[in-house]
């Protein structure tokens, strides 16, 4: 089913819409994951996609950053564009695509490599940095902006490993803005962490969204009503409704989307 | 923040001043070269290993192949019944015989016109013992006097050579081998079409020469000991490692005493194989005085070679074995022991079975060993009579005697001892298929 | 009566008692099996294992037992002072014991009686020669001393062997009995057995220490009486290899430095060749390759690792060599005159580094696979091409393990024999130029231990503390490599 967004509303969103996807399939295999989805995500937005367990969130969401090229078996067909151009068009090389589109995975996973060398690792391979001074510049900055540097400035050399299971996180989150990303995804980035980290990664997904687009797969409709503008609700791989946030959680239109908000499916 | 992309020259502004994806950031270039050399590096070397592969199998094959065959001379021969009798009647028989054969050869060579002086002797550096050949063939089988016989000849190693190229007249020294007269025999036979190769059973069944016959060497022998060996080592290490195996997997407490087997067992397994055969010419030889090059001594060192493999695969067999199948067995009231020998045993047989295979092929191909305990330089001449000779009498086996060839002076045996690498190596390659053979068909998917 | 038929006999007896134990368990329980503890062949097999095992262990260690002792009290027979000059003990007794021999092999074939063996002398008759007739060789005449000496050795063992026998029976016997008498329907015999197999498996795990125990017994021994007869300064420090063979090594430089440098020279080219082709084969195949390439590359290259090195040594020596030769060496293709023969470092190590390539590429291929997706998918969402990933992320990560890989290879190329006993050459010598004839310690092992000289002399007990050598530091190299790999895989799980 599609969604009921208005279409004059469709028109004037597009226009501002930062990621725009139109009847986007995907497969595994003979799997038919993702049906036919349509949606508008906005700039400078924390964008929600909730839904039950294997609903396809996260597929999509790797759509995004053709994070499933890697999977041998799996196969996109439709229309995904950022700004306009065509993420699939041939001429994209999608390793290009992955500086402008930031990913954080759900386990945090720093490299076994110091604190400084997995933020700086992101801008020396796309040959950000003129110099070193430039580089220790977008460390900073990029640790000052995931909420860590204080607690990392005094230790940059030592292992990241070595970090708490927050403090890896969000480490995590100041590898990928490193490469300056316009789009930021995020599948599910709290799940493996305790509710003290949880919080602080929540508030810095509010400071992120005044720079960047957000896009956040999460398993928690309480953290998706906390830190999101617009929600995306997905079941067995259709989008059933894309709306406000509060609209969604007091006043959905769909009577599936009615079901999980209320806990009655998921 | 984000002020990077829009500094890089050459690329394309979208709408809102970012950077697009459509067109080729400079930098791409070079990592994709990088890209594409790095992917080439691992072709390459894959390629090269391979080559090394392939390389070898060829040296070994063209090498080796030619010590399956021999030149032989093929001649029709009729011994007419006076002939027979003439020569039966003189003292030196043989000598008559070889007097029958050299005028039949002259006469088939003056036929095609070609003209060559020889005598006995040179046709028995030639041929060898003609005449004591062809008198016993027709006492033998008296039927055939006066009827066409045809005989195939074997010819002298060195002829062999001389027609292969790796012999020259230049290179020949008249002596008790040969004379460079007689290969202008040689080529006279050539010409006159009654040289041939033939099939050399004798390397294959035959035993050692001395250093002066190399074309009479054979690896029946050494096959033979290497087999002595295996016998040993299959009913040592088999029973000895599955024992072993069972405690360590199933009964063992967890405690220094068998942390301390265990990593012996895994030590033992990087052991140079010439430390074992130190090991085994001072406790086997020097202390316990078993004979020395007997197959027993070099069944009991390779058995010890052996042990951790074998240990450590049937490990492995027994820990794929689910544990609910030893529940099952326990709680209808068998003991432990009881369940390891009935149930958990025969399943894990295959594997068992399996890696020991694979562990014998590795001690089949084992030198170093032997060589300390006496097999160097043995010369193998004769096949063992029964179990305890094949056993205690010293012999050669099939690694050892492919190192004494390699290591004598004759060139010509060097041609042996390829040849033996190529029988050797066919064992190891039965060996092996039989594993996997075993593997796929017998293997459980638990 | 010879240990054969000892054993046969005891295993006779075994057998009898089996069927007797199995007969009284039923007859105990009135011919029901049911009433029985155990099943009744676990009665007969505990009167069995009793008969035999007992019995056959007294007779394993007084075969063993009995010859040292004699040995022993025969050697305080001899004079000390009459040991002549440049030679031991150990010899002496080594001739006596090829004369009491002797003597045993001329009364088995009659041409002495046995009185005649214990009382000649030397005075009356050439035993020398009489012992020729029977095939049995000696090196030189036969002294007085050594005469007597291996009569009263014969005497001995003959009175040894009597008493083995008696007591072998003795003891065998008595098992049986007493096991038959302890017979009775409520008897645990299956626990009982099962306890004496207990045993067995404890014993054959027990093999492995054995093993390990007689390698360094067996080592440290000879590698006493070597350095009690050449000063071990020289042996570890000294750079001439120089075996003289004139009487019991009289005047032999041992230095093992040269042959150490033979070893790690052509161990070093020997990893230079694999170690880069190992491991960008195994980065290739587990990071690029199609499934259908792996499956048939992979099988390959392992072929490699399962031929014997006989192979490879013959290969080095009548093709890499003369090859080598031909491009290097006097009239080739380069035109120089690097190589004068055949066999050289160059070669040996050519060969030794094909061997090890699977090695190298095998291990390296699951130390890489061993590193979590997560790691590559971090790096891939950064925007990383593949070849960034394998070189900045995944190779750092498994380069602990990789490491260990590599010294795993090193320690095996330390101790390989057949290809540089047939391709590096038996000149012992400390050359810089890779293409010179090197030898290592492992060839001198062989040769010298496989030479005509008597095992007492130093030349030949040279090759223990060769061998002694060896084995430490292969077991170093093979410890410290599995530490690491240990400590890399403890990182990951």
């Amino acid at each position: 089913m599609k969604d009921m967004i208005p279409v004059d509303r469709k028109m004037s969103t597009m226009q501002d819409s930062k990621i725009s996807a139109r009847g986007v399939q995907v497969y595994y295999g003979d799997n038919h994951a993702i049906k036919d989805v349509d949606v508008d995500i906005a700039d400078k937005t924390v964008t929600a996609f909730i839904g039950p367990s294997g609903c396809g969130k996260s597929t999509f969401l790797r759509c995004i950053n053709r994070m499933n090229d890697t999977i041998d078996v799996a196969r996109v067909v439709g229309d995904i564009r950022i700004d306009g151009e065509d993420i699939y068009d041939p001429k994209v090389d999608p390793v290009q695509l992955r500086a402008k589109v930031g990913m954080v995975f759900q386990k945090p996973n720093p490299f076994p490599k110091s604190i400084y060398d997995n933020v700086a690792y992101g801008p020396k391979i796309h040959g950000l940095a003129r110099n070193k001074a430039e580089l220790d510049e977008i460390v900073e900055k990029s640790l000052r902006k995931a909420a860590l540097w204080t607690e990392a400035k005094d230790r940059l050399n030592s292992p990241g490993t070595g970090l708490s299971g927050g403090q890896q996180q969000r480490l995590c989150i100041a590898r990928a803005i490193a490469t300056a990303p316009e789009v930021l995804l995020m599948d599910e980035p709290c799940s493996a962490l305790d509710p003290i980290a949880t919080a602080q990664v929540e508030e810095l997904i509010d400071e992120l969204r005044q720079s960047f687009s957000v896009v956040i797969v999460t398993h928690s409709m309480q953290q998706a009503a906390r830190v999101s503008q617009k929600t995306a609700f997905f079941h067995l791989g259709n989008l059933v409704e894309y709306d406000d946030t509060d609209k969604i959680f007091t006043n959905p239109q769909d009577p599936r989307t009615e079901s999980y908000i209320s806990g009655r499916i998921g | 923040m984000t002020d990077a992309p829009s500094d890089l020259p050459n690329s394309a502004a979208v709408s809102n001043g970012h950077a697009s994806l459509l067109s080729e950031n400079p930098m791409m270039k070079k990592r994709n070269a990088a890209e594409t050399r790095f992917k080439l590096y691992g072709i390459f070397a894959l390629t090269v290993g391979l080559a090394f592969l392939i390389f070898l199998t060829v040296s070994i094959l063209r090498n080796g192949i030619p010590a399956f065959t021999q030149t032989v001379v093929n001649v029709e021969f009729t011994l007419t019944q006076e002939q027979f009798d003439e020569a039966e009647s003189k003292m030196l028989k043989t000598a008559a015989y070889t007097d029958i054969f050299v005028n039949n050869i002259t006469a088939q060579f003056q036929e095609r016109g070609l003209d060559v002086e020889f005598d006995n002797k040179a046709i028995e550096r030639l041929l060898g013992k003609v005449g004591g050949d062809l008198r016993s063939f027709y006492r033998e089988n008296p039927a055939m006097i006066g009827q066409p016989a045809n005989f195939e000849l074997s010819t002298a190693s060195r002829v062999e050579r001389y027609l292969q190229g790796k012999l020259t007249r230049e290179m020949v020294v008249d002596g008790r081998f040969l004379e460079a007269a007689d290969l202008d025999v040689v080529d006279a036979m050539v010409g006159a079409g009654i040289i041939g190769t033939a099939w050399d059973w004798n390397f294959i069944t035959g035993t050692d020469t001395g250093v002066d016959n190399p074309g009479g060497a054979g690896i029946g022998a050494s096959v033979i000991g290497s087999f002595f060996m295996m016998l040993v080592v299959l009913l040592l290490s088999l029973p000895i490692g599955v024992a072993a195996s069972i405690y360590l997997e199933e009964f063992a407490p967890k405690n220094r005493w068998t942390d301390l087997i265990e990593v012996n067992i895994s030590n033992l397994a990087a052991v140079p194989s010439i430390v074992f055969g130190i090991l085994g010419l001072a406790v086997f030889i020097q202390f316990a005085h078993l004979p020395q090059s007997a197959p027993l001594v070099g069944g009991l060192v390779l058995t010890l070679m052996t042990l951790p493999t074998i240990v450590i695969s049937t490990r492995a067999s027994l820990k794929s074995v689910p544990p609910s199948i030893r529940d099952a067995a326990l709680g209808v009231g068998a003991s432990k022991m009881q369940s390891v020998f009935h149930h958990v045993l025969p399943l894990a047989m295959p594997g068992i079975l399996t890696g020991t295979i694979i562990g014998l092929a590795q001690a089949l191909g084992e030198t170093a060993p032997l060589l300390l305990i006496g097999m160097v330089g043995y010369v193998a001449r004769e096949y063992p009579d029964s179990l305890s000779s094949g056993l205690l009498d010293p012999n050669s086996a099939m690694p050892a005697q492919i190192y004494t060839w390699a290591a004598r002076s004759d060139e010509a045996f060097f041609e042996k001892a390829w040849g033996g690498i190529i029988i050797l190596l066919i064992f190891l390659l039965t060996m092996n298929i039989i594993a996997i053979i075993l593997r796929r068909r017998f293997e459980r998917r638990w | 009566m010879s240990n054969t038929v000892i054993l046969l006999i005891v295993l006779g007896l075994g057998v009898f008692g089996f069927f007797a134990g199995r007969a009284r368990a039923l007859a105990t329980a009135g011919g029901d099996r049911r009433l029985l503890h155990s099943l009744p062949n676990y009665y007969g097999a505990n009167v069995g294992l009793n008969t035999i095992v007992p019995a056959a262990i007294v007779l394993f260690v007084w075969s063993i037992v009995q010859p040292m002792v004699i040995n022993g009290s025969v050697s305080g027979m001899i004079d000390q002072d009459a040991i002549a000059e440049g030679s031991s003990l150990g010899l002496i007794m080594s001739d006596v014991r090829r004369v009491a021999e002797g003597l045993d092999v001329a009364v088995a074939e009659g041409v002495m009686t046995p009185d005649v063996a214990s009382d000649i002398r030397t005075d009356f008759s050439n035993v020398r020669e009489i012992l020729a007739e029977v095939g049995v060789a000696l090196g030189s005449g036969v002294t007085a001393e050594t005469l007597q000496a291996a009569q009263g050795y014969r005497a001995m063992a003959g009175i040894g062997n009597l008493l083995k026998t008696a007591v072998v029976l003795l003891i065998s016997v008595a098992g049986m009995g007493v096991t038959w008498r302890m017979i009775t329907r409520d008897y645990r015999a299956r626990n009982v057995v099962e306890k004496g197999i207990m045993m067995v498996l404890i014993g054959a795990a027990s093999i492995a220490i054995l093993t390990t125990v007689g390698i360094v017994l067996s080592l440290i021994f000879n590698t006493y009486e070597f350095f009690k007869l050449y000063p071990f300064t020289d042996f570890f420090f000294g750079t001439n290899w120089a075996p003289s063979f004139s009487g019991r090594g009289g005047s032999s430089e041992l230095g093992i430095l040269p042959l150490l440098w033979g070893t790690l020279y052509i161990s070093f080219i020997a990893l230079l060749v694999a170690v880069p082709i190992g491991l960008f084969a195994a980065i290739y195949l587990s990071e690029y390759a199609s499934k259908s390439v792996r499956s048939i590359a992979k099988p390959m290259l392992e072929v490699l690792a399962g031929i014997p090195t006989i192979v490879y040594g013959l290969f080095a020596l009548l093709t890499v060599g003369p090859m080598l030769v031909g491009v290097f060496g006097d009239g080739g293709m380069l035109g120089v005159n690097w190589m004068s023969g055949g066999t050289a470092v160059m070669t040996a190590g050519l060969v030794m580094g094909m061997m090890l390539i699977p090695f190298v590429s095998s291990l390296s291929d699951d130390i890489i696979n061993a590193v979590p997706q997560a790691m590559r998918d971090g790096s891939l969402g950064l925007g990383a091409t593949h070849s960034e990933t394998v070189r900045q992320v995944i190779i750092p990560a498994a380069l602990p393990g990789i490491v260990g890989a590599i010294l795993l290879a090193a320690s095996r190329a330390i101790g390989e024999t057949m290809i540089v006993v047939l391709g590096a050459g038996a000149a012992a010598r400390l050359s810089l130029n890779p293409f010179d004839a090197m030898t290592t310690v492992t060839a001198k092992i062989v040769s010298q231990l496989t030479g005509d000289s008597d095992f007492s002399s130093p030349v030949a007990l040279v090759a223990f503390a060769l061998g002694i050598t060896l084995f430490v530091v292969t077991l170093g190299l093979n410890i410290f490599a599995l530490y690491i790999v240990r400590k890399y895989r403890e990182q990951y799980e």
